[in-house]
């Protein structure tokens, strides 16, 4: 694949990196960042692609590394600046009822990592679970454990009352 | 038969082989509650597609557009053009716009010598000539160091892409072009400080003329375009 055709795919392909980090951090500014870094890792890389490489999965590949390098960087951060993250995530009930995607954002946020990547990729973004377990760079099983459990711990955070909505 | 959570989750993602879809199938048409557990794995689905999917028709932001596409040749300074506040001008835009014009006139000698006359005149309308219009059509806004600058990427009222220029010379000319059909209209046009050598790009700003940023002003609809959008307005061959 030549640069120019791995940029014009790349730019089709951009609404869909911005939904998949906007899943994975639930500030906007922080996604597009994320959505960023992967673009500029990739275009380091580009060389490397091969002519049968599919570019989602690929790029899907390089932003989930990207968003696991930024939070350890951010985890480390924490430890050294504040003592919770968490305490600034939890909404405050005063607020009311958050809306929809307010909603899922938060209880996506409160998924450990790798069960957020799953549903991500899976739930959102719509991949198979072998092209999701290739992305994470994991078993098949695993990923349909961790996606059994997500979505268990989703229905629980979220309640019943929005489920059939 | 019963299945596991894991089954009916894959039945809902549509990840079972035949065999296990019809088993499951069958199951759930017997059973109520099981079809409850697959429209729920189904529902979550559903429901996290409808909030995430707005995202796909959310304007690009420029940064990333300019991201994956090829760099520019020259690294882009910050824009210096400081913009005042639109003011309600109660008189017609184009006043300003006649005005200019008017200096155009007056800057005919200027705009005579043959080599390097940034424009043409055809049926009573100023035109960027070719090195102008190609600057104006291909460079993208910022210090180049190129004897043609772009300073500022506007749309006007109507929506036409306008565009700052500095042209540098011994007497350096500084402008304002819209785009037209097949051609880059000239419609302020004013002789412009020439700043010292190793100006940096405060140069672009100290040389826009006031009567040009008067008609920038008059013009302006909205702010300038960002990087990302005056590269994709320069990627449609500037059609509004």
């Amino acid at each position: 694949m030549t640069i120019a055709g791995v940029r014009a795919e790349l730019e089709a392909l951009l609404p869909r990196l911005r939904r998949f980090a906007r899943a994975l951090s639930r500030n906007a500014a922080d996604a597009d960042d994320l959505v960023q870094t992967a673009i500029e890792r990739a275009l380091g890389h580009a060389g490397q692609l091969r002519s049968d490489t599919q570019l989602a999965p690929w790029m899907f590949g390089i932003l989930r590394n990207a968003w696991i390098d930024e939070r350890r960087a951010r985890t480390r951060r924490l430890r050294v600046f504040a003592p919770e993250e968490s305490a600034a995530e939890v909404a405050d009930p005063r607020q009311g009822v958050p809306d929809e995607a307010l909603a899922l954002g938060e209880a996506l946020a409160r998924l450990p990592e790798e069960q957020r990547l799953a549903v991500a990729l899976v739930l959102i973004e719509g991949l198979s679970y072998k092209e999701a377990a290739h992305v994470m760079e994991i078993p098949i099983g695993t990923l349909t454990s961790r996606l059994a459990r997500a979505r268990e711990a989703l229905q629980a955070l979220l309640g019943e009352a929005g489920a059939h909505r | 038969m019963t299945f596991s959570d894991e089954t009916l989750m894959a039945y809902a993602d549509e990840e079972l082989d035949a065999t296990t879809r019809a088993a499951v199938e069958a199951a759930a048409a017997a059973d109520p509650l099981l079809a409850e557990r697959i429209a729920r794995h189904r529902a979550l689905r559903a429901r996290l597609r409808a909030a995430f999917d707005p995202v796909l028709d959310e304007p690009l932001p420029g940064r990333l557009l300019a991201s994956v596409r090829a760099a520019p040749e020259a690294p882009r300074p910050p824009r210096v053009i400081a913009l005042r506040a639109r003011p309600r001008w109660s008189w017609p835009q184009w006043g300003a716009v006649a005005a200019s014009l008017v200096l155009g006139v007056l800057l005919g000698p200027l705009l005579l010598r043959p080599a390097s006359a940034p424009v043409d005149t055809r049926g009573g309308r100023m035109l960027a000539s070719a090195t102008l219009a190609r600057a104006l059509s291909e460079q993208l806004a910022g210090n180049s160091g190129a004897p043609i600058e772009i300073g500022v990427s506007f749309r006007e009222k109507s929506g036409v892409y306008c565009r700052t220029f500095v042209v540098h010379e011994a007497q350096s000319l500084a402008g304002l072009a819209c785009r037209q059909r097949t051609a880059w209209q000239v419609l302020a046009l004013a002789p412009a400080e020439n700043a010292a050598a190793g100006g940096g790009y405060a140069r672009a700003a100290s040389a826009l003329p006031p009567a040009v940023a008067q008609t920038l002003d008059e013009l302006i609809a909205g702010a300038p375009l960002d990087a990302g959008a005056e590269a994709a307005a320069r990627a449609r061959g500037w059609n509004p």
